[in-house]
Order: C-alpha cells, then sequence, then structure tokens
C-alpha cells in the first residue's frame, strides 16, 4: 500500500506543476517594467545598422522543447579573440517573449574563446535569435525556431 | 536580506597550465521570479526578483560582463572560457533586482 500512495502523490505532484504554467500565463494580461517588442530590442541593441545573417555563428538550440522553463541554449562564434579582431557582446533574443531581450554578454579578448551558453524561459513556440557584435563594428546574427510544448513564462 | 545564496564556480579540466583556455562555470541557486507569476496557495502575485547582472574578474581585470533579464531559467548557470594567465583569483560578482549583491571567488592554481 505504501509504493501505492508514493506512486499516487507523485503523480499528483506532476499533473499539478505541468498544468499550472499554462493557467498563470493565461491569467496574467498585465505587463512586465521591462516588456520589449523583439523589433524594438533589435533597434536599440543595433542602432538602426544593417544586421546579416552568418555562418559564424553556431546557435545550439533543441528543436522541441518540452519544458519552456528549461531552455539550453550555446552561442558559438567562430573568431581569434586577439586585440584587433574579437566579439565585443553576443545578445540573446527570443521573438515572442513580453521581454525579447534575455542575455547580454560583453566579451573581452582575456576570454580567449567566444563561446556563452546558459538556460532560458520560453512562454511559448519561437525563434531564438543571438546577435553578435564584432570589435569592428558590424553585427551578425543566427535564429533558430525552438517548439515548445509547456510554456515556461510566469 | 543577508541570506547567503549557495553558489559555485566551477573549472574544467580540472588541471591546467599557463596560458591554457578552460571553460568556466558559475551557478547560484536564485528564484529568478518574473513578477508575472501567481503563487498557488494564497494566489498573490509574486514580486519579480531576478538577476540583473553578472561580472568575471580575474586578478581585478574585468573579464566579461553579463546584462541580465527575467527569462533566464530557475537557478542559473553561466558558462563562458577563460584564458589562464598566471596564478591569482576568479571572483564573480552579481547583483539582483533588489538590491542583493553577493560574491564568490575561486583561486586559480595554474600546474606545469
Amino acid at each position: 500500500m505504501q509504493r501505492r500512495d508514493f506512486f499516487k502523490k507523485i503523480g499528483t505532484i506532476v499533473a499539478v506543476s505541468a498544468i499550472t504554467p499554462a493557467i498563470s500565463f493565461a491569467n496574467e494580461k498585465q505587463k512586465s517594467p521591462n516588456t520589449m517588442n523583439f523589433t524594438t530590442a533589435m533597434d536599440t541593441i543595433t542602432g538602426g545598422k544593417p544586421v546579416k545573417t552568418s555562418k559564424l555563428i553556431k546557435l545550439k538550440v533543441p528543436e522541441i522543447a518540452e519544458n519552456g522553463a528549461v531552455v539550453p541554449v550555446t552561442v558559438n562564434v567562430d573568431s581569434p579573440m586577439t586585440e584587433k579582431d574579437y566579439v565585443k557582446a553576443i545578445h540573446i533574443l527570443s521573438g515572442k517573449n513580453f521581454n525579447a531581450r534575455s542575455v547580454d554578454i560583453y566579451l573581452t579578448p582575456a576570454n580567449g574563446k567566444a563561446m556563452f551558453s546558459t538556460r532560458i524561459k520560453l512562454g511559448g513556440t519561437q525563434e531564438v535569435t543571438a546577435l553578435v557584435e564584432l570589435s569592428n563594428g558590424t553585427f551578425i546574427k543566427a535564429s533558430q525556431s525552438v517548439k515548445v510544448t509547456i510554456g515556461g513564462c510566469g | 536580506m543577508a541570506k547567503t545564496r549557495k553558489s559555485l564556480i566551477k573549472i574544467k579540466p580540472k588541471r591546467y597550465k599557463d596560458g591554457e583556455i578552460v571553460k568556466v562555470s558559475f551557478m547560484v541557486m536564485h528564484p529568478m521570479d518574473t513578477g508575472m507569476g501567481k503563487d498557488k496557495k494564497t494566489k498573490k502575485i509574486i514580486p519579480a526578483k531576478y538577476i540583473n547582472s553578472v561580472k568575471f574578474e580575474y586578478n581585478g581585470k574585468v573579464i566579461t560582463t553579463m546584462t541580465v533579464w527575467e527569462a533566464i531559467s530557475v537557478n542559473p548557470v553561466f558558462t563562458t572560457y577563460v584564458k589562464i594567465n598566471g596564478k591569482g583569483k576568479l571572483k564573480v560578482i552579481y547583483t539582483d533586482n533588489t538590491g542583493e549583491v553577493h560574491e564568490k571567488s575561486k583561486k586559480i592554481k595554474p600546474k606545469g
């Protein structure tokens, strides 16, 4: 009997935790103070400069994320990282989150390698973009869409 | 607010030489509340509490700075590479949107 109870409890916990993010996301209509659109976020970072899609960036995101609360993101930029030529900043943006900006990372040549990885939250199926600023002032980007089965914002 | 948060700096590989580029990951136990979620029992909105900025310092020199928003997962992990340049200390300072400031440091001892 003990084992049965244990499994019952586990089942309820899993069910509740699976349902709650969806409910809380539907109920919340109020906005966060740092709400930012994807296009305005892009404009504020680049300042209206043109952005090219480049193969130098290797963006590693799962195509299907079961849980939107934990989506691993890895950005690898092919760069020598010397004083003359290095990656200045990496911005990770999401297309449909209420705040499009997730993280900005400002690197220096002392890093040795232009790589960053973390875990982000995604509210639903959307595109994740890595916007990279090089030391000569140009911007490059790479993006990939992620299918999220359970949203993780809220 | 003097609550200590568990944090950890991990360096990979464990044994490294001078001039080698190593992977450094920084982990914190932090709730990262967005300010949009509700408490299940009290049905009140949980106020926003998330890490604002993270700074990596190596021997007093700032290597990497990060500006962080709400969309980072609970108990975040930040991973980058750092080039080893002599003996010293790697310090990570992180601040909260509520004004919490913490720091964690690790000694760096290159071998060979």
